[in-house]
């Protein structure tokens, strides 16, 4: 984190979204929607000041509301930028209009309550998509461990917040409900995944090891504790992963082949009735905490940038990548890359090796001075476009656009629409020279001629 | 007039074995514009790349037609093939006997080659009508944009910006590193994520 801030070459553009994306490969031109922080970051200092002296305390979304924030805040002690924002909808100055403590404190004079979102336009060559996972909602639908009515019922993301050093438990894992050290801990491992009745159909893939590594901290952190793992299967295809399971289970971690299909409170412990197929019996547990391991599901908003780069996206929105074999980083859009979970669900391991294969994707196309067109797309005959637009309807690649010229009829000058064609963003698909009723749109390579003859020569 | 070669592979025996190779060569002579045709067990092979070669230079043709695999295998090569012959590129036809022909009628040798013989008779047409094209070219702003600043994200900006060039790092949220962050230590090595 501190290597891609340090950088040089990197610019950061936090608490920032793309608005709009126009252009193409080599030329994109992107707009951006810097999000107002109501903090001047070139004269902050990060000291920490107004967030101490801050009066509001909210649910921190960093924490998975188990820890508070301010309403003027930095996400977690490390963050990049060390820069605060405020959080509008909770600050007194911007609720009630009154309050003002940060203003006062600030020693830099940074805070600004009268700073706006800021609108840029910059010019980008190509375009690596990151957007990432979030956690699958399992509270609306597992009825079975307690539609999240329980305290003690956490994700997955909840018991690593509990376990981290900088967490709101300063690395102690306690339960939620009564900051007790839980003894007996159970793991439910695909909530979500693998399940077609009530979520994806896909396996999450990173939750088998870090569930393992849950277990094996739950067992290393509290002294006589307890963790049992239920279980359809255990998959560990990644270098040492075998390995490290074996380590945990070896460490005491008690597997459980076999779904939980009810959780209930009972006085101070959680009821975990499961099967054991193995054994072929009901088993239960009387647990002080139940760890789930959710689906990974695409982040929110993925529809906003499917629209903007032209991204397809698979039966899951997942961003769809441009083979599934031999070209996992590119996507049907020329210089748009793919990256990490937004492509489908990866551990570390797998992320890294993506980010980087859609890193010298960029390099590889940054190495050229300019870059070569195939010449077999759609190219309009101005006579007898009749400006409909059809064509610009049915591109799925944002390659046409109307524009006006001007001829002379009958000695006089007559303006007129007709479709434009940019090769930069045209694929050759064909699309637009089936759909124009004037047979104006062709595709070069593949005219409505060529075509014809190809039937003629062997229908006729 | 146009002088067109025709190139029949066997493809060792994917295609040989299923379609009358030599046959649909024969065929081939007799569509307007045809002026050689021949087949070779490889033609992507270097020896049936010079065999085009030779045949564009002696038969002075003027646009060639492969019948073989699909044209998303080797039209990249034959392209190539034809260009340093100083053939245009795109006066350049693939008809595919592999795929949409021999595998998919192995079991009828005869209608195999009837149907091998209409594939090539098309792109024989269209080759006929076919138009030199050159490729276009556009710029490259040398700057990349990477959206989405957790590990994924933070590791591409560096990668790019490694080698030189400039990135922007952009996140919704008020700080770089995603969900990445959050974690505790990460499998399998129990190193700390942050």
């Amino acid at each position: 984190m501190v290597a891609a801030a340090q950088h040089p070459n990197i610019e950061l553009m936090t608490y920032a979204e793309v608005e709009n994306v126009a252009g193409y490969v080599g030329n994109f031109e992107v707009t951006i929607r810097k999000k107002a922080r109501s903090v001047d970051p070139t004269k902050c200092t990060g000291c920490g000041t107004c967030w101490e002296k801050c009066p509001t305390k909210v649910d921190s979304e960093f924490d998975l509301g188990l820890g508070k924030r301010k309403a003027i805040y930095l996400p977690f002690p490390q963050a990049v930028p060390a820069v605060p924002v405020i959080d509008r909808e909770h600050c007194r100055q911007f609720t009630r209009g009154r309050c003002g403590v940060c203003q006062k404190v600030c020693p830099a004079k940074a805070i600004d309550y009268d700073q706006q979102d800021e609108i840029v336009t910059e010019k980008f060559g190509a375009i690596v998509v990151a957007t990432g996972y979030e956690l699958f909602k399992w509270e609306e639908v597992y009825g079975e461990y307690g539609y999240g009515k329980y305290p003690d019922v956490i994700t997955g993301m909840h018991f690593e917040r509990l376990n981290n050093a900088s967490g709101p438990t300063g690395g102690k894992i306690v339960r939620p409900s009564d900051g007790k050290e839980p003894k007996t801990v159970v793991f439910i491992k695909c909530v979500g995944s693998r399940d077609e009745a009530k979520g994806k159909s896909y396996c999450s893939r990173a939750c088998c090891m870090y569930t393992a590594k849950h277990a094996h901290q739950v067992l290393e952190k509290i002294p006589g504790a307890q963790a049992i793992v239920f279980y359809m299967d255990i998959r560990t295809p990644g270098k040492a992963y075998e390995e490290f399971l074996q380590r945990t289970v070896h460490e005491g971690a008690v597997y459980v082949r076999g779904r939980v299909s009810r959780v209930f409170q009972e006085g101070d412990k959680l009821i975990v009735r499961g099967e054991d197929t193995l054994l072929g019996r009901q088993v239960e547990v009387a647990a002080d905490m139940v760890v789930l391991a959710t689906a990974m599901v695409p982040s929110s908003g993925w529809e906003g940038v499917a629209k903007m780069l032209g991204l397809q996206t698979d039966k899951d929105d997942f961003f769809q990548e441009a083979h599934p074999k031999l070209r996992p980083v590119e996507t049907f859009t020329a210089g748009v890359f793919l990256a990490g979970a937004c492509q489908g669900p990866k551990d570390i391991p797998d992320t890294v090796s993506q980010a980087s294969a859609a890193a010298v994707k960029v390099c590889q196309l940054f190495t050229q001075d300019e870059l070569a067109t195939d010449p077999m797309i759609a190219t309009v005959d101005e006579s007898i476009c009749a400006g409909c637009a059809m064509c610009e309807k049915v591109c799925p690649y944002k390659a046409i656009s109307m524009k006006t010229i001007t001829e002379r009829v009958a000695g006089k000058q007559v303006a007129r629409r007709v479709a434009s064609v940019n090769g930069g963003l045209c694929q050759g698909c064909g699309a637009c020279s089936v759909a124009c009723p004037s047979s104006a749109m062709n595709l070069k390579g593949f005219t409505n001629e060529q075509i014809l003859a190809e039937v003629d020569a062997v229908c006729l | 007039m146009k002088r067109v070669g025709v190139f029949v592979c066997h493809c060792g025996t994917n295609i040989a074995s299923v379609v009358d190779v030599k046959g649909v060569a024969e065929a081939a002579r007799s569509f307007p514009g045809v002026v050689y045709a021949t087949d070779y067990q490889y033609m992507c092979s270097d020896p049936g790349q010079e065999l085009i070669r030779k045949a564009i230079k002696e038969h002075r043709l003027d646009r060639v037609v492969v019948a073989s695999c699909s044209p998303r295998l080797h039209e990249p090569t034959f392209r190539r093939t034809c260009a340093s012959a100083g053939v245009n590129p795109y006066l350049f036809e693939m008809a595919n006997i592999r795929e949409q022909c021999a595998w998919v009628h192995a079991k009828d040798k005869e209608g195999a080659t009837r149907k091998a013989v209409d594939l090539v008779r098309a792109a024989v047409a269209k080759v006929c009508r076919n138009v030199p094209l050159s490729p276009g070219t556009i710029s490259i702003t040398k700057r990349a944009l990477v959206i989405g600043a957790g590990i994924a994200g933070m590791q591409a900006a560096l990668d790019i910006a490694d080698a030189g060039y400039k990135v922007v790092l952009l996140d919704r949220e008020p700080t770089i590193g995603g969900n990445m962050v959050k974690l505790d230590k990460t499998f399998p090595t129990l190193d700390c994520s942050a």
